[in-house]
């Protein structure tokens, strides 16, 4: 089980992240349920839409501080998560493209403050398989797809690494929507 | 993780910290007690909002800008990336300056810097990004400088305009802090001005823009109020 990552939060000191990464499944409609019916807390992510765990890492890093400073737009952490991983201010928009189908065979899993991996090891058990390395994540990430949903620039790209690109929209994500919709 | 400040600015301290991993930079905009506090909140969440804006802008036309990691309302600070092995463009020229006492072969040494730095504000001023605050010391060269790498920073005061008179001040801006810093660099001016124009596509905005920056070197930064 050392191919998740459990790291700690760089502000909140009592707050940890821990990541996952499933692959090879038949499907994600079980883990799907559990999450959604509440019995497993966790946030499910689309690995296609991932091209490396800092990418995540900011949007965790970034959930958890608006969760500790009250400032959530969705329910509970792991939603924000993935409300802070897409660029869409759309709550249900960013859930449809940036969480797990049913369908999907891969996961990318999140999980806040997982006292003793109890979530990490249901989330296992749900799923029939342990996790595999998370760098994996880097060739299930769909580069045309993400370059459309963050709506990432020829010119932007020529000069900068794509996950450096991502990272800086992910942080400054309701800075450069609000207003008119576009940055 | 530690913070070590590093430096304490007007408007914000900086700290250097480890994110995640990674070299970055808090730039944190600290209370200002003389200010009317409704106004201070207000000037300083504007200015963390404009610097964001600006240096995502950038960034998507091409213009080199650190990584912005993480931005916290509560303290007014942005995390971003540290651009490592870099110096301003200010000590860059003070630099040569010093190692070659010959003004027109120094000169010469930093020309293809000035002609970057044209290059860079002309595609800036294109997108309609205003900086609002231009000096040398607010663009750094990564690596070697021969590389031209030119980095902006520093976004607080810009603003998003399309007016040639915004454009011409923003260029009568860099001109005073670049012949105060620097002295004896008209050429180098000039040489900054000429390959903003060749770099800008629209002529007639160009010419626009320099009759706006001749206007403002006339009358100062502020326009008069008057009529």
């Amino acid at each position: 089980m050392a191919a998740h990552r459990k790291i700690k939060h760089t502000i909140y000191n009592d707050s940890t992240i821990t990541f996952a990464l499933f692959v090879n499944l038949e499907s994600c409609k079980n883990i799907r349920k559990c999450v959604m019916n509440g019995t497993v807390e966790a946030s499910l992510l689309k690995s296609s839409m991932i091209i490396d765990p800092f990418q995540v890492l900011v949007a965790a890093n970034k959930a958890v501080h608006l969760y500790k400073s009250n400032s959530m737009m969705t329910k509970n952490v792991h939603s924000e998560i993935l409300f802070c991983l897409s660029p869409s201010k759309n709550i249900s928009e960013s859930f449809r493209a940036f969480g797990a189908a049913d369908s999907d065979t891969s996961v990318f899993v999140a999980i806040v403050n997982d006292t003793e991996d109890k979530t990490l090891a249901k989330v296992s058990e749900i799923l029939g398989h342990q996790p595999v390395p998370l760098e994996g994540v880097s060739s299930l990430g769909d580069i045309k797809l993400i370059t459309k949903a963050y709506k990432l620039t020829d010119e932007e790209l020529s000069h900068f690494p794509m996950l450096d690109a991502l990272v800086s929209r992910i942080a400054a994500k309701e800075i450069i929507t609000a207003g008119k919709g576009r940055i | 993780m530690d913070s070590v400040l590093l430096k304490q600015g007007a408007e914000a301290k900086l700290y250097s910290y480890d994110f995640y991993g990674r070299p970055c930079i808090i730039k944190e905009r600290f209370k200002k007690s003389y200010r009317h506090p409704t106004l201070d909140v207000s000037l300083t969440s504007q200015r963390l909002k404009a610097e964001v804006r600006a240096n995502l802008r950038c960034r998507m036309a091409g213009i080199l800008t650190p990584t912005i990691f993480m931005v916290n309302f509560d303290n007014s600070s942005i995390y971003m990336q540290e651009i490592q092995d870099a110096i301003t463009v200010r000590e860059y020229i003070a630099t040569i300056q010093e190692q070659h006492k010959d003004r027109a072969h120094a000169n010469d040494l930093i020309s293809p810097v000035a002609e970057v730095i044209g290059k860079t504000l002309s595609k800036m001023h294109a997108n309609n990004i205003i900086h609002g605050d231009l000096t040398t010391s607010n663009m750094l060269l990564q690596g070697d400088p021969h590389d031209l790498k030119l980095v902006l920073i520093d976004f607080g005061l810009s603003s998003f305009e399309a007016s040639a008179e915004d454009k011409g001040v923003d260029l009568y801006v860099l001109e005073r802090a670049f012949l105060s810093s620097h002295p004896n660099t008209q050429e180098l001016f000039d040489i900054i001005l000429n390959s903003y124009q060749t770099t800008m596509k629209d002529k007639s905005a160009w010419k626009e823009v320099i009759a706006k920056l001749d206007e403002v070197r006339l009358r100062g930064r502020k326009r008069t109020m008057v009529g």
